[in-house]
Protein backbone atom coordinates (compact mmCIF):
# COMPACT_ATOMS: atom_id res chain seq x y z
CA UNK A 1 0.00 0.00 0.00
CA UNK A 2 2.74 2.16 0.82
CA UNK A 3 4.75 1.59 -2.79
CA UNK A 4 0.89 2.55 -4.02
CA UNK A 5 0.63 5.67 -2.80
CA UNK A 6 4.50 6.69 -3.44
CA UNK A 7 3.19 6.07 -6.89
CA UNK A 8 -0.03 7.42 -6.48
CA UNK A 9 2.04 11.13 -5.59
CA UNK A 10 4.68 10.88 -8.19
CA UNK A 11 1.80 10.18 -11.23
CA UNK A 12 0.22 13.36 -9.46
CA UNK A 13 2.90 15.82 -10.07
CA UNK A 14 3.93 14.35 -13.14
CA UNK A 15 0.00 14.58 -14.46
CA UNK A 16 -0.48 18.07 -13.40
CA UNK A 17 3.17 19.41 -14.37
CA UNK A 18 2.17 18.09 -17.75
CA UNK A 19 -1.09 19.33 -17.51
CA UNK A 20 -0.35 22.73 -16.57
CA UNK A 21 3.05 23.57 -18.18
CA UNK A 22 3.21 21.02 -21.19
CA UNK A 23 -0.89 20.43 -22.78
CA UNK A 24 -1.28 22.65 -25.23
CA UNK A 25 -4.12 25.46 -24.59
CA UNK A 26 -7.14 24.84 -26.23
CA UNK A 27 -8.17 27.81 -28.54
CA UNK A 28 -11.93 28.30 -27.45
CA UNK A 29 -12.22 27.47 -24.00
CA UNK A 30 -8.44 28.87 -22.74
CA UNK A 31 -6.91 28.20 -19.95
CA UNK A 32 -9.70 26.74 -17.71
CA UNK A 33 -9.87 23.71 -19.85
CA UNK A 34 -6.90 22.71 -18.27
CA UNK A 35 -9.14 21.57 -15.63
CA UNK A 36 -10.43 18.95 -17.36
CA UNK A 37 -6.90 17.11 -16.69
CA UNK A 38 -8.32 16.87 -12.77
CA UNK A 39 -11.97 17.08 -13.86
CA UNK A 40 -12.48 13.84 -15.76
CA UNK A 41 -10.17 11.57 -13.83
CA UNK A 42 -12.19 12.10 -10.53
CA UNK A 43 -15.44 11.69 -12.55
CA UNK A 44 -14.42 8.21 -13.84
CA UNK A 45 -12.28 7.33 -10.19
CA UNK A 46 -15.42 8.40 -8.78
CA UNK A 47 -17.74 5.62 -11.01
CA UNK A 48 -15.24 3.00 -10.36
CA UNK A 49 -15.87 3.37 -6.52
CA UNK A 50 -19.85 3.17 -6.78
CA UNK A 51 -18.78 -0.41 -8.86
CA UNK A 52 -17.14 -1.45 -5.66
CA UNK A 53 -19.90 -0.04 -3.52
CA UNK A 54 -22.49 -2.28 -5.55
CA UNK A 55 -19.67 -5.75 -5.97
CA UNK A 56 -19.20 -5.10 -2.10
CA UNK A 57 -22.68 -4.77 -1.09
CA UNK A 58 -24.12 -7.51 -3.10
CA UNK A 59 -21.63 -9.95 -2.21
CA UNK A 60 -21.96 -9.11 1.29
CA UNK A 61 -25.44 -9.77 1.55
CA UNK A 62 -24.82 -12.99 -0.35
CA UNK A 63 -22.02 -14.59 1.20
CA UNK A 64 -22.49 -12.26 4.79
CA UNK A 65 -18.51 -11.93 5.23
CA UNK A 66 -18.02 -8.68 6.70
CA UNK A 67 -14.86 -7.85 5.00
CA UNK A 68 -16.87 -7.24 1.88
CA UNK A 69 -18.97 -4.67 4.13
CA UNK A 70 -15.89 -2.95 4.68
CA UNK A 71 -14.73 -3.03 1.40
CA UNK A 72 -18.20 -1.37 0.26
CA UNK A 73 -17.93 0.80 3.14
CA UNK A 74 -14.35 2.23 2.15
CA UNK A 75 -15.26 2.59 -1.24
CA UNK A 76 -18.88 4.63 -0.60
CA UNK A 77 -16.27 7.12 1.64
CA UNK A 78 -14.00 7.53 -1.32
CA UNK A 79 -17.10 7.99 -3.88
CA UNK A 80 -18.07 10.70 -2.02
CA UNK A 81 -14.80 12.43 -1.86
CA UNK A 82 -13.92 11.94 -5.82
CA UNK A 83 -17.65 12.79 -6.51
CA UNK A 84 -17.12 16.54 -4.44
CA UNK A 85 -14.06 16.97 -6.58
CA UNK A 86 -15.68 16.57 -9.82
CA UNK A 87 -18.78 18.58 -8.65
CA UNK A 88 -16.22 21.65 -7.57
CA UNK A 89 -13.96 21.15 -10.41
CA UNK A 90 -17.14 21.58 -12.58
CA UNK A 91 -18.54 24.05 -11.25
CA UNK A 92 -14.83 25.84 -11.38
CA UNK A 93 -14.80 25.38 -15.38
CA UNK A 94 -18.57 25.99 -16.08
CA UNK A 95 -18.37 29.41 -14.65
CA UNK A 96 -15.82 31.04 -17.21
CA UNK A 97 -16.38 28.78 -20.38
CA UNK A 98 -20.54 28.24 -19.61
CA UNK A 99 -20.80 31.74 -17.93
CA UNK A 100 -22.69 29.73 -14.89
CA UNK A 101 -21.80 27.39 -11.89
CA UNK A 102 -24.13 25.16 -12.49
CA UNK A 103 -26.29 23.90 -15.05
CA UNK A 104 -29.00 20.83 -14.94
CA UNK A 105 -27.68 18.78 -17.82
CA UNK A 106 -28.01 15.62 -17.44
CA UNK A 107 -24.52 14.39 -16.13
CA UNK A 108 -24.70 17.41 -13.53
CA UNK A 109 -27.59 16.13 -12.06
CA UNK A 110 -26.69 12.63 -11.81
CA UNK A 111 -23.35 12.88 -10.16
CA UNK A 112 -25.18 15.79 -8.08
CA UNK A 113 -27.70 13.47 -7.21
CA UNK A 114 -25.39 10.58 -6.60
CA UNK A 115 -23.66 12.72 -3.80
CA UNK A 116 -26.57 12.84 -1.75
CA UNK A 117 -27.52 9.14 -2.22
CA UNK A 118 -24.41 8.20 -1.14
CA UNK A 119 -23.94 11.10 1.73
CA UNK A 120 -27.47 9.37 2.85
CA UNK A 121 -25.26 6.15 2.58
CA UNK A 122 -22.97 6.99 5.22
CA UNK A 123 -25.47 8.53 7.68
CA UNK A 124 -27.29 5.00 7.46
CA UNK A 125 -23.70 3.66 8.45
CA UNK A 126 -23.22 6.58 11.43
CA UNK A 127 -26.68 5.98 12.86
CA UNK A 128 -27.42 2.39 12.79
CA UNK A 129 -24.44 0.97 13.28
CA UNK A 130 -23.61 -2.83 13.06
CA UNK A 131 -24.90 -5.45 11.38
CA UNK A 132 -28.37 -4.27 10.54
CA UNK A 133 -26.26 -0.72 9.38
CA UNK A 134 -24.35 -2.52 7.07
CA UNK A 135 -27.46 -4.46 5.79
CA UNK A 136 -29.45 -1.24 5.07
CA UNK A 137 -26.25 0.30 3.62
CA UNK A 138 -25.26 -2.41 1.34
CA UNK A 139 -29.11 -2.68 0.02
CA UNK A 140 -28.61 1.79 -0.40
CA UNK A 141 -25.35 0.76 -2.40
CA UNK A 142 -27.32 -1.68 -4.71
CA UNK A 143 -30.74 0.84 -5.26
CA UNK A 144 -28.07 3.91 -5.61
CA UNK A 145 -26.27 1.77 -8.54
CA UNK A 146 -29.39 0.80 -10.01
CA UNK A 147 -30.77 4.11 -9.99
CA UNK A 148 -27.99 5.70 -12.30
CA UNK A 149 -29.42 5.12 -15.49
CA UNK A 150 -33.01 6.27 -14.73
CA UNK A 151 -31.28 9.77 -13.08
CA UNK A 152 -29.46 10.09 -16.36
CA UNK A 153 -32.67 9.42 -18.56
CA UNK A 154 -34.50 11.54 -16.02
CA UNK A 155 -32.35 14.39 -17.09
CA UNK A 156 -32.25 14.20 -20.99
CA UNK A 157 -36.14 14.08 -20.50
CA UNK A 158 -34.93 18.14 -19.45
CA UNK A 159 -32.32 19.04 -21.52
CA UNK A 160 -28.60 18.69 -21.90
CA UNK A 161 -25.39 20.92 -22.23
CA UNK A 162 -22.71 19.30 -20.90
CA UNK A 163 -19.79 18.50 -23.64
CA UNK A 164 -20.36 15.54 -25.41
CA UNK A 165 -17.84 12.50 -24.69
CA UNK A 166 -14.48 13.20 -26.29
CA UNK A 167 -12.49 10.25 -24.67
CA UNK A 168 -14.84 7.17 -23.90
CA UNK A 169 -16.85 6.84 -26.97
CA UNK A 170 -17.55 3.80 -29.78
CA UNK A 171 -15.73 5.78 -32.29
CA UNK A 172 -12.66 6.14 -30.20
CA UNK A 173 -11.11 9.34 -28.78
CA UNK A 174 -11.80 12.73 -30.49
CA UNK A 175 -9.61 14.52 -28.22
CA UNK A 176 -6.22 15.86 -29.37
CA UNK A 177 -3.80 13.66 -29.26
CA UNK A 178 -1.43 16.06 -27.33
CA UNK A 179 -4.20 16.20 -24.49
CA UNK A 180 -4.41 12.08 -24.12
CA UNK A 181 -0.90 11.38 -22.39
CA UNK A 182 -1.15 14.11 -19.67
CA UNK A 183 -4.77 12.50 -19.13
CA UNK A 184 -3.94 9.23 -18.94
CA UNK A 185 -1.18 10.40 -16.31
CA UNK A 186 -4.02 11.88 -14.47
CA UNK A 187 -6.16 8.97 -14.90
CA UNK A 188 -3.85 6.47 -13.35
CA UNK A 189 -2.95 9.00 -10.82
CA UNK A 190 -6.14 9.06 -9.48
CA UNK A 191 -6.79 5.15 -9.80
CA UNK A 192 -3.86 4.69 -8.31
CA UNK A 193 -5.15 6.93 -5.30
CA UNK A 194 -8.06 5.70 -4.89
CA UNK A 195 -6.54 1.89 -4.91
CA UNK A 196 -4.33 2.86 -2.64
CA UNK A 197 -6.94 4.73 -0.07
CA UNK A 198 -9.06 1.77 -0.26
CA UNK A 199 -6.15 -0.96 0.51
CA UNK A 200 -5.52 1.91 3.64
CA UNK A 201 -9.63 2.52 4.68
CA UNK A 202 -10.42 -1.35 4.73
CA UNK A 203 -7.13 -2.05 6.96
CA UNK A 204 -8.12 0.47 9.18
CA UNK A 205 -11.44 -1.12 9.13
CA UNK A 206 -10.37 -4.46 9.73
CA UNK A 207 -8.11 -3.42 12.71
CA UNK A 208 -11.12 -1.91 13.83
CA UNK A 209 -13.43 -5.26 13.76
CA UNK A 210 -10.55 -6.54 15.43
CA UNK A 211 -10.14 -4.55 18.35
CA UNK A 212 -13.63 -4.59 19.11
CA UNK A 213 -13.42 -8.43 18.93
CA UNK A 214 -10.89 -8.38 21.85
CA UNK A 215 -12.74 -6.07 23.90
CA UNK A 216 -15.74 -7.75 23.26
CA UNK A 217 -13.87 -11.10 24.85
CA UNK A 218 -12.09 -9.25 27.13
CA UNK B 1 -50.84 -14.14 -2.74
CA UNK B 2 -53.32 -14.79 0.02
CA UNK B 3 -50.71 -13.47 2.24
CA UNK B 4 -50.50 -10.03 0.66
CA UNK B 5 -53.95 -9.84 0.30
CA UNK B 6 -54.58 -10.32 4.07
CA UNK B 7 -51.42 -7.96 5.34
CA UNK B 8 -53.24 -5.52 2.89
CA UNK B 9 -56.74 -6.23 4.58
CA UNK B 10 -55.07 -6.03 8.27
CA UNK B 11 -53.53 -2.65 7.42
CA UNK B 12 -56.31 -0.71 5.59
CA UNK B 13 -58.69 -2.08 8.49
CA UNK B 14 -56.34 -0.56 11.16
CA UNK B 15 -56.00 2.50 9.28
CA UNK B 16 -59.99 3.02 8.42
CA UNK B 17 -60.91 2.45 11.91
CA UNK B 18 -58.11 4.78 13.13
CA UNK B 19 -57.76 7.24 10.48
CA UNK B 20 -54.32 8.27 11.81
CA UNK B 21 -52.32 8.38 8.17
CA UNK B 22 -55.10 9.43 6.48
CA UNK B 23 -55.95 12.22 8.69
CA UNK B 24 -52.36 13.67 9.76
CA UNK B 25 -51.13 12.98 5.62
CA UNK B 26 -53.99 14.33 4.12
CA UNK B 27 -54.19 18.07 6.27
CA UNK B 28 -50.76 18.20 6.11
CA UNK B 29 -51.50 18.09 2.32
CA UNK B 30 -53.89 20.65 2.57
CA UNK B 31 -51.64 23.21 4.66
CA UNK B 32 -49.24 22.87 1.64
CA UNK B 33 -51.35 23.19 -1.24
CA UNK B 34 -52.46 26.63 0.91
CA UNK B 35 -49.09 28.13 1.62
CA UNK B 36 -47.70 26.90 -2.27
CA UNK B 37 -51.05 28.66 -3.72
CA UNK B 38 -50.33 31.78 -1.29
CA UNK B 39 -46.54 32.21 -2.00
CA UNK B 40 -47.38 32.11 -6.40
CA UNK B 41 -51.04 30.98 -7.40
CA UNK B 42 -50.24 30.98 -11.28
CA UNK B 43 -50.65 27.98 -12.80
CA UNK B 44 -47.70 27.10 -14.27
CA UNK B 45 -46.40 26.51 -10.87
CA UNK B 46 -49.20 24.06 -9.94
CA UNK B 47 -47.61 20.78 -11.46
CA UNK B 48 -44.51 21.48 -9.03
CA UNK B 49 -46.07 22.14 -6.47
CA UNK B 50 -48.35 19.17 -7.03
CA UNK B 51 -45.70 16.83 -6.69
CA UNK B 52 -44.06 19.01 -3.68
CA UNK B 53 -47.45 18.45 -1.90
CA UNK B 54 -46.83 14.28 -3.07
CA UNK B 55 -43.40 14.23 -1.91
CA UNK B 56 -43.92 15.76 1.45
CA UNK B 57 -47.13 13.55 2.31
CA UNK B 58 -45.01 10.46 1.03
CA UNK B 59 -41.76 10.78 3.55
CA UNK B 60 -44.06 11.56 6.46
CA UNK B 61 -47.21 8.82 6.08
CA UNK B 62 -44.57 6.14 4.75
CA UNK B 63 -42.49 6.85 8.05
CA UNK B 64 -45.71 5.22 9.69
CA UNK B 65 -46.12 2.12 7.42
CA UNK B 66 -43.28 0.25 9.31
CA UNK B 67 -43.25 2.04 12.91
CA UNK B 68 -46.70 0.19 13.20
CA UNK B 69 -44.99 -2.83 12.87
CA UNK B 70 -41.41 -2.32 14.70
CA UNK B 71 -42.79 -4.39 17.89
CA UNK B 72 -44.65 -7.01 16.12
CA UNK B 73 -42.44 -7.69 12.91
CA UNK B 74 -40.87 -10.98 14.86
CA UNK B 75 -44.43 -11.84 14.79
CA UNK B 76 -44.65 -11.66 11.29
CA UNK B 77 -41.71 -13.57 9.99
CA UNK B 78 -42.63 -16.40 12.80
CA UNK B 79 -45.75 -16.52 11.10
CA UNK B 80 -43.62 -17.40 8.29
CA UNK B 81 -44.31 -14.92 5.74
CA UNK B 82 -41.57 -14.60 3.43
CA UNK B 83 -40.05 -11.09 2.81
CA UNK B 84 -41.31 -10.79 -0.52
CA UNK B 85 -44.89 -10.72 0.60
CA UNK B 86 -44.64 -8.06 3.44
CA UNK B 87 -42.72 -5.51 0.71
CA UNK B 88 -45.66 -5.84 -1.69
CA UNK B 89 -48.46 -5.81 1.39
CA UNK B 90 -46.81 -2.71 2.43
CA UNK B 91 -46.64 -1.27 -0.84
CA UNK B 92 -50.08 -1.35 -1.91
CA UNK B 93 -51.01 -0.38 1.79
CA UNK B 94 -48.90 3.13 1.37
CA UNK B 95 -49.89 3.69 -2.01
CA UNK B 96 -53.28 3.57 -1.35
CA UNK B 97 -53.02 5.82 1.33
CA UNK B 98 -51.47 8.68 -1.01
CA UNK B 99 -53.71 7.68 -3.78
CA UNK B 100 -56.30 9.37 -1.62
CA UNK B 101 -53.95 12.08 -0.44
CA UNK B 102 -53.81 12.51 -4.40
CA UNK B 103 -57.33 12.24 -4.30
CA UNK B 104 -58.41 14.51 -1.84
CA UNK B 105 -56.43 17.16 -2.49
CA UNK B 106 -56.99 18.13 -6.49
CA UNK B 107 -60.26 19.83 -6.13
CA UNK B 108 -57.91 22.20 -4.12
CA UNK B 109 -55.26 22.29 -7.04
CA UNK B 110 -58.22 22.62 -9.27
CA UNK B 111 -59.55 25.62 -6.91
CA UNK B 112 -56.34 27.69 -5.96
CA UNK B 113 -54.00 26.93 -8.99
CA UNK B 114 -55.83 25.55 -12.34
CA UNK B 115 -59.21 24.52 -13.22
CA UNK B 116 -57.05 21.96 -15.30
CA UNK B 117 -56.49 20.04 -12.60
CA UNK B 118 -60.46 19.10 -12.50
CA UNK B 119 -61.07 19.05 -16.12
CA UNK B 120 -57.94 17.24 -17.12
CA UNK B 121 -57.60 14.53 -13.92
CA UNK B 122 -58.88 11.57 -16.26
CA UNK B 123 -55.04 12.25 -18.53
CA UNK B 124 -53.37 12.78 -14.94
CA UNK B 125 -54.37 9.77 -13.48
CA UNK B 126 -52.07 8.25 -15.48
CA UNK B 127 -48.51 10.20 -13.87
CA UNK B 128 -50.29 10.42 -10.83
CA UNK B 129 -50.92 6.74 -10.54
CA UNK B 130 -47.47 5.98 -11.95
CA UNK B 131 -45.43 8.38 -9.92
CA UNK B 132 -47.31 7.30 -6.97
CA UNK B 133 -46.39 3.91 -7.16
CA UNK B 134 -42.66 4.61 -7.36
CA UNK B 135 -42.93 6.64 -4.76
CA UNK B 136 -44.48 3.72 -2.82
CA UNK B 137 -42.23 1.44 -4.02
CA UNK B 138 -38.88 3.10 -2.99
CA UNK B 139 -40.43 4.46 0.27
CA UNK B 140 -41.49 0.60 1.27
CA UNK B 141 -38.00 -0.18 1.06
CA UNK B 142 -36.32 2.47 2.69
CA UNK B 143 -39.25 2.72 5.32
CA UNK B 144 -38.28 -1.21 5.77
CA UNK B 145 -34.65 -0.21 6.04
CA UNK B 146 -34.70 2.09 8.41
CA UNK B 147 -37.24 1.36 11.14
CA UNK B 148 -35.01 0.67 14.09
CA UNK B 149 -32.85 3.30 13.21
CA UNK B 150 -32.27 6.14 15.05
CA UNK B 151 -34.11 9.48 13.64
CA UNK B 152 -35.52 7.70 10.92
CA UNK B 153 -38.26 10.33 10.41
CA UNK B 154 -35.44 12.54 9.18
CA UNK B 155 -33.43 9.70 7.73
CA UNK B 156 -36.03 8.78 5.34
CA UNK B 157 -36.83 12.13 3.22
CA UNK B 158 -32.84 12.10 3.19
CA UNK B 159 -32.51 8.27 1.56
CA UNK B 160 -36.44 8.74 -0.91
CA UNK B 161 -36.00 12.09 -2.24
CA UNK B 162 -32.81 11.61 -3.91
CA UNK B 163 -33.24 8.11 -5.37
CA UNK B 164 -37.29 8.97 -6.36
CA UNK B 165 -36.03 12.06 -7.99
CA UNK B 166 -36.39 10.61 -11.50
CA UNK B 167 -39.97 10.13 -10.56
CA UNK B 168 -40.09 13.43 -9.33
CA UNK B 169 -38.76 14.91 -12.41
CA UNK B 170 -40.57 12.76 -14.68
CA UNK B 171 -44.17 13.06 -13.26
CA UNK B 172 -43.50 16.74 -13.12
CA UNK B 173 -42.84 17.30 -16.82
CA UNK B 174 -45.75 14.95 -17.06
CA UNK B 175 -48.64 16.75 -15.29
CA UNK B 176 -47.23 19.95 -16.22
CA UNK B 177 -47.82 19.15 -19.80
CA UNK B 178 -51.21 17.84 -19.47
CA UNK B 179 -52.53 20.83 -17.40
CA UNK B 180 -51.11 22.83 -20.38
CA UNK B 181 -52.78 20.92 -22.68
CA UNK B 182 -50.78 18.19 -24.07
CA UNK B 183 -52.67 14.99 -25.04
CA UNK B 184 -51.19 11.45 -23.55
CA UNK B 185 -49.01 10.68 -26.53
CA UNK B 186 -47.30 13.29 -25.76
CA UNK B 187 -46.12 12.53 -22.70
CA UNK B 188 -45.04 9.15 -23.68
CA UNK B 189 -41.71 9.77 -23.02
CA UNK B 190 -42.14 10.76 -18.99
CA UNK B 191 -44.57 7.57 -18.87
CA UNK B 192 -42.05 5.25 -20.27
CA UNK B 193 -39.42 6.49 -17.64
CA UNK B 194 -41.80 6.19 -14.79
CA UNK B 195 -42.87 2.93 -15.54
CA UNK B 196 -39.77 1.66 -16.33
CA UNK B 197 -38.37 3.10 -12.36
CA UNK B 198 -41.43 1.26 -11.17
CA UNK B 199 -41.10 -2.35 -12.52
CA UNK B 200 -37.23 -2.28 -11.80
CA UNK B 201 -37.50 -1.01 -8.07
CA UNK B 202 -40.42 -3.01 -7.38
CA UNK B 203 -38.51 -5.82 -8.22
CA UNK B 204 -35.51 -5.16 -7.03
CA UNK B 205 -36.92 -4.17 -3.60
CA UNK B 206 -38.85 -7.61 -3.69
CA UNK B 207 -35.90 -9.10 -3.99
CA UNK B 208 -33.78 -6.87 -1.11
CA UNK B 209 -36.61 -7.01 1.25
CA UNK B 210 -35.87 -10.51 2.62
CA UNK B 211 -32.32 -8.70 3.96
CA UNK B 212 -34.44 -5.73 5.18
CA UNK B 213 -36.20 -7.76 7.79
CA UNK B 214 -33.72 -9.62 9.12
CA UNK B 215 -33.66 -9.50 13.64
Amino acid sequence: MRPLLAAATLLMLVGIAWALLAAPTEVFQGLPQRIMYLHVPAVVTAYVALLVVFVGSVLFLWTRQARWDRLAHSAAELAVLFITATLVSGAIWGRPVWGTWWSWDARLTTTLVLWFIYIGYLIVRAWAPGSRGARAAAVIGIVGVLDIPLIHWSAIVLRTLHPQPTVFRPEGPALPASMLPPLGVNLAAFLTLFVALLLLRVRQERMLARLVEQLEAA
Amino acid sequence: MRTIRLLVAKDLRLEWRTREITTTVGLLALLLVIVLAAVRPEPAAAASAMWVTYAFAATLGFARAFALERDHLTGLRLAGTDGGAVFLGKAVVNWVLLAVVQAVSLPAFGALFTEAALARAGALAAPLVLGGVGLAVVGTLFGGLIVQARLREALLPLLLLPVALPVLIAATSATAALLDGASLRAIGPQLQLLAAFDILFATASWLLFEFVLEE
